[in-house]
């Protein structure tokens, strides 16, 4: 780590003066409180991390820079002038050159032609701008071939593109979302080099990501989010360490429901050996991994996003296909079935993304609650609506959730209400095991306390629990053994009654642990 | 992994271009907001709150081009709708309408478009008029049922390649269901001068009359019992999406394919079946049209319904009520477009009468699902007040 003052991390030939200042930003959506409060201080000739755990703020801040969303409260400053956008392309005269997650480029349309789109001089000579654009390319290091469709390039090429168009609208404040996401690491490396000579021209860079090592290699100043708020603002990487931005990140302890302290001793219930899966582009996203959990016992998983935690939880559901290992779920061996059977084996499965995957946001309170179950209501081959909707009325009365009518569409249930109605319909089938995917995330205190007592009711129960977790203080406070995640790999197995918050945030950079 | 924060269809959709930002400064600026909150109710209302406007602006066109909008207007309705012989001629219109409507809807409950239902309805008529013409001796009704079924089978056929590229390659229908209508078209132009010529037709282009008995039975005035038909088929289809598992799937892989997958629905199959029945029922709209009105097969057979039938499943939101009743302002729009003709009016004046009319429904249906807020661009205090 070098030390504060060091060359290596100080800002480059920027004056250092403000660039972007985004002052007390509020941005809601239907049902969802995206960003309050939160503050961005941008300098010229720097690198900025914007952080922040999933759901944390940071694409919609950005966003509300760019120009995409109207911000309900809050000022935006640029280069010390008040600026409203009304449109990205207010923005991009502003000079914010945004690098979104998904690219944005017209695959049969050439590199320059990409680039130029929508901004070429109004009397074209292809030949001069051609040159223009590889030299705007060879300036930045981003290497290019202009004249190469679209198409035909790799994603790293891809994202160098829609760096390029940035460049030539004469972005001087670029902004890129989670850009080596997608990369492979010689390509992130070669990423890292040119925003650092793009800073080293007085060009500010803002750079979210959640890998940390990544941010402490390339970015200058950070600053972090944690639901919708700006929680810290260092000016200086230098002197923090990974576990440091992980609990900026993470934040304080709150009250907490604790689990008994009995030792949990029945049979093995879910036992995985090996298990390897691919990310949904195609590389390598679970090496490995071995977990077993006992009847009765909690077994969380930590790990910054994007380590494989979403990868492992669809690997076990049966909806992402291993390319290794076996996977037992109360004694019968359910390897390479699908997601029902496993379901009939015993799994109950609260997904990650609960609007969309474990519930269909237009259709019905009823429609939603039968997912499970419809294939039992029926009589002959019509469903028994009846049934279907006295199921629903118990499971409503059951798990506290509050709707209005049973056949109002379930999207405008609140995120608390969506939970439990979700979290109630994976558990009355019995399952033997649960397997909740950040269970928790977004909800507020009352839901969270109600979504933590029934995980710790189905532990009393003899449930298998798996309890995948982006909250430090969730996992260890209801764990009984914890697990962490990092780069696909079990990088840690700790005992939540001895481990530190410092030696999990460790292990969770990829630090290692006991 | 991405902040799982709404999509930016969420945000304000801009009503007009926005690219001197300085010119709305200091303006209170209207933007548009999807609302969630629609109910079918209100999307009749709207949907008749359109019509009336298209009709007041078409009422200016008419005084423009000198003719009277009352005149005009009450021969529309008086053609149309005014009588039991004007009632039937609008259903003979809305028979083909509603039944490849359907076929549309079908498909885009699954969130699927069959562009090609016109293709699919000159198919299936094409496999009608085939089995006419070699089992033209069966008595009447024997040979309009599997003249109908036929049909079906057409549909199926042309359906079968889009269908089964798009479950299993990820190949857009949109493309090869449109494409296919050409080719299905100029098959029937190839029997008409070729192998099905009417050898008595002296040297006119004419396929073979059909047999006599091959005739669908009437119903009252000019309409024939092909009203009964699609109405049978609306409810049940109906009834299969609302009441049965199947229909169940075919929702939720339609709505949320991500939960589906989740809840064990084979996504492939949910698709085929999806396709191959709306290819189906497209096809049997085609050999309806055929026995309802036809004395021959010929390539302008299909007329427009099937593309039409698109107009009318979007307009009535994929649901089989909405189909029903879109069809029969449909029929009733182009029986009086018609009429009016004969009032002076010129035909090109009556078909953008129609063509407002529709528009008019159209944007009403779709202006229902956003709500106008006035911005003043203050940034901070955006003042919003609902309209």
């Amino acid at each position: 780590m070098p030390e504060p003052g060091d060359p290596a991390v100080s800002p480059g030939s920027g004056d250092g003066s403000v660039v972007v200042d985004l002052r007390g930003i509020r941005k809601e959506f239907p049902g969802a409180v995206a960003c309050d409060g939160a503050n961005l201080t941008v300098r010229a000739g720097t690198i900025h991390a914007l952080l922040g755990e999933n759901g944390a703020g940071k694409t919609s801040l950005v966003n509300v820079l760019g120009g995409v969303y109207l911000p309900d409260a809050g000022e935006i400053w640029v280069h010390g002038e008040q600026r409203q956008f009304h449109s990205p392309a207010d923005a991009i005269a502003a000079g914010i050159g945004m690098v979104h997650q998904e690219f944005r480029l017209v695959p049969s349309l050439t590199v320059f032609e990409n680039v130029v789109l929508g901004s070429a001089p109004r009397y074209l000579d292809m030949g001069q701008i051609v040159e223009r654009v590889a030299h705007l390319a060879a300036t930045y290091s981003l290497q290019t071939d202009p004249s190469r469709p679209v198409w035909q390039l790799s994603v790293g090429e891809r994202q160098r593109v829609e760096i390029l168009k940035a460049l030539w609208r004469d972005a001087d404040v670029m902004v890129l979302d989670e850009p080596t996401a997608v990369l492979t690491p010689a390509e992130a490396a070669d990423l890292g080099l040119t925003l650092r000579s793009m800073a080293d021209r007085g060009r500010s860079v803002i750079y979210i990501s959640h890998k940390l090592d990544e941010v402490l290699a390339v970015c200058d100043e950070a600053t972090v989010l944690r639901n919708g708020v700006t929680v810290a603002q260092p000016r200086s990487l230098a002197g923090i360490d990974r576990s440091d931005l992980a609990e900026m990140m993470v934040g304080e302890a709150a009250a907490q429901i604790q689990r008994p302290t009995d030792q949990p001793s029945g049979d093995i219930v879910l036992d995985l050996e090996g298990i390897s899966a691919m990310s949904d582009r195609g590389l390598p996203a679970l090496h490995s991994v071995d977990i077993d959990i006992r009847a009765g016992e909690i077994v969380g998983v930590a790990g910054v996003s994007g380590n494989g935690q979403r990868e492992l939880a669809e690997a076990i559901a049966g909806l992402r296909p291993t390319t290794a290992g076996a996977m037992r779920l109360a004694g019968t061996d359910v390897t390479g079935t699908s997601p029902r059977a496993r379901s009939r084996a015993g799994l109950a499965y609260v997904p990650e993304d609960r609007l969309g995957v474990g519930l269909a946001p237009t259709m019905s309170v009823v429609d939603n609650a039968v997912v499970r179950s419809y294939r039992s209501m029926r009589r002959r081959m019509m469903l028994d609506l009846r049934r279907c909707e006295d199921f629903c009325r118990r499971l409503i009365e059951r798990f506290g959730v509050q709707v209005g009518r049973v056949h109002d569409s379930v999207g405008v249930l609140s995120g608390g209400n969506l939970q439990r109605l979700l979290l109630g319909r994976e558990l009355t089938g019995e399952p033997k095991v649960l397997l909740a995917a950040q269970p928790t995330r977004g909800l507020d205190v009352v839901g969270i306390a109600a979504i933590q007592e029934q995980i710790v009711a189905q532990r009393a129960a003899g449930v298998g629990v798996l309890l995948i977790s982006e909250d430090l203080d969730e996992l260890l406070a209801l764990s009984d053994r914890l697990v962490v995640m990092y780069e696909g790999r079990i990088a840690a197995r700790l005992d939540p009654r001895t481990t530190t918050r410092a030696e999990v945030g460790a292990a969770m950079a990829g630090g290692g642990g006991t | 992994m991405t902040d799982p924060m709404p999509e930016p269809t969420h945000a304000p959709l801009h009503t007009v271009s926005r690219g001197r930002a300085r010119w709305h400064r200091g303006l209170i600026r209207p933007v548009l907001q999807r609302r969630s909150d629609v109910v079918p109710a209100a999307q009749a209302i709207a949907f008749v709150i359109g019509i009336a406007v298209a009709l007041v602006a078409g009422a200016l066109l008419l005084l423009a081009a000198g003719n009277d909008p009352a005149q005009v207007y009450g021969r529309m309705l008086d053609s149309s709708l005014g009588g039991i012989n004007s009632i039937s001629r609008t259903l003979l219109r809305a028979t083909p309408l509603a039944l490849a409507g359907l076929a549309v809807a079908v498909a885009g409950s699954m969130g699927l478009w069959n562009i090609g239902a016109e293709g699919q309805m000159m198919a299936g008529a094409t496999v009608a008029a085939g089995l006419a013409m070699t089992a033209g001796d069966l008595p009447g009704p024997v040979l309009i049922v599997l003249m109908i079924g036929a049909g079906a089978v057409g549909g199926v056929v042309l359906m079968a390649g889009p269908a089964l590229a798009r479950a299993y390659l990820g190949v857009s229908e949109i493309i090869t269901t449109l494409m296919l209508v050409e080719v299905s078209i100029r098959v029937v132009e190839w029997l008409e001068t070729g192998p099905w010529k009417d050898p008595e037709s002296q040297g006119f282009a004419l396929i073979e009359p059909l047999p006599d008995q091959a005739s669908l039975p009437g119903l009252f005035g000019r309409a024939h019992i092909g009203v009964l038909i699609a109405i049978a088929l609306l409810a049940a289809f109906w009834l299969a999406v609302s009441r049965t598992a199947w229909g169940y799937e075919l929702r939720m892989a339609g709505s949320s394919p991500a939960t589906a997958r989740y809840a064990g629905i084979s996504l492939q199959r949910k698709v085929l079946t999806a396709l191959v029945l709306s290819g189906a029922l497209a096809g049997l709209a085609g050999a309806v049209e055929l026995t309802g009105t036809a004395t021959r097969l010929d390539p302008g057979l299909s007329n427009g319904y099937g593309f039409a039938g698109i107009i009318v499943a979007a307009l009535a939101l994929m649901r089989p009520s909405g189909v029903a009743a879109v069809a029969f302002v449909f029929g009733a729009v182009q029986v009086g477009g018609q009429s009016i003709q004969t009032l002076g009016v010129t035909s090109s004046i009556a078909t953008i009468l129609q063509a407002m009319i529709l528009i008019g429904a159209l944007v009403a249906a779709v202006l229902l699902n956003y709500r106008v807020r006035w911005v003043r661009p203050v940034g901070h205090d955006a003042e919003a007040t609902g309209v």
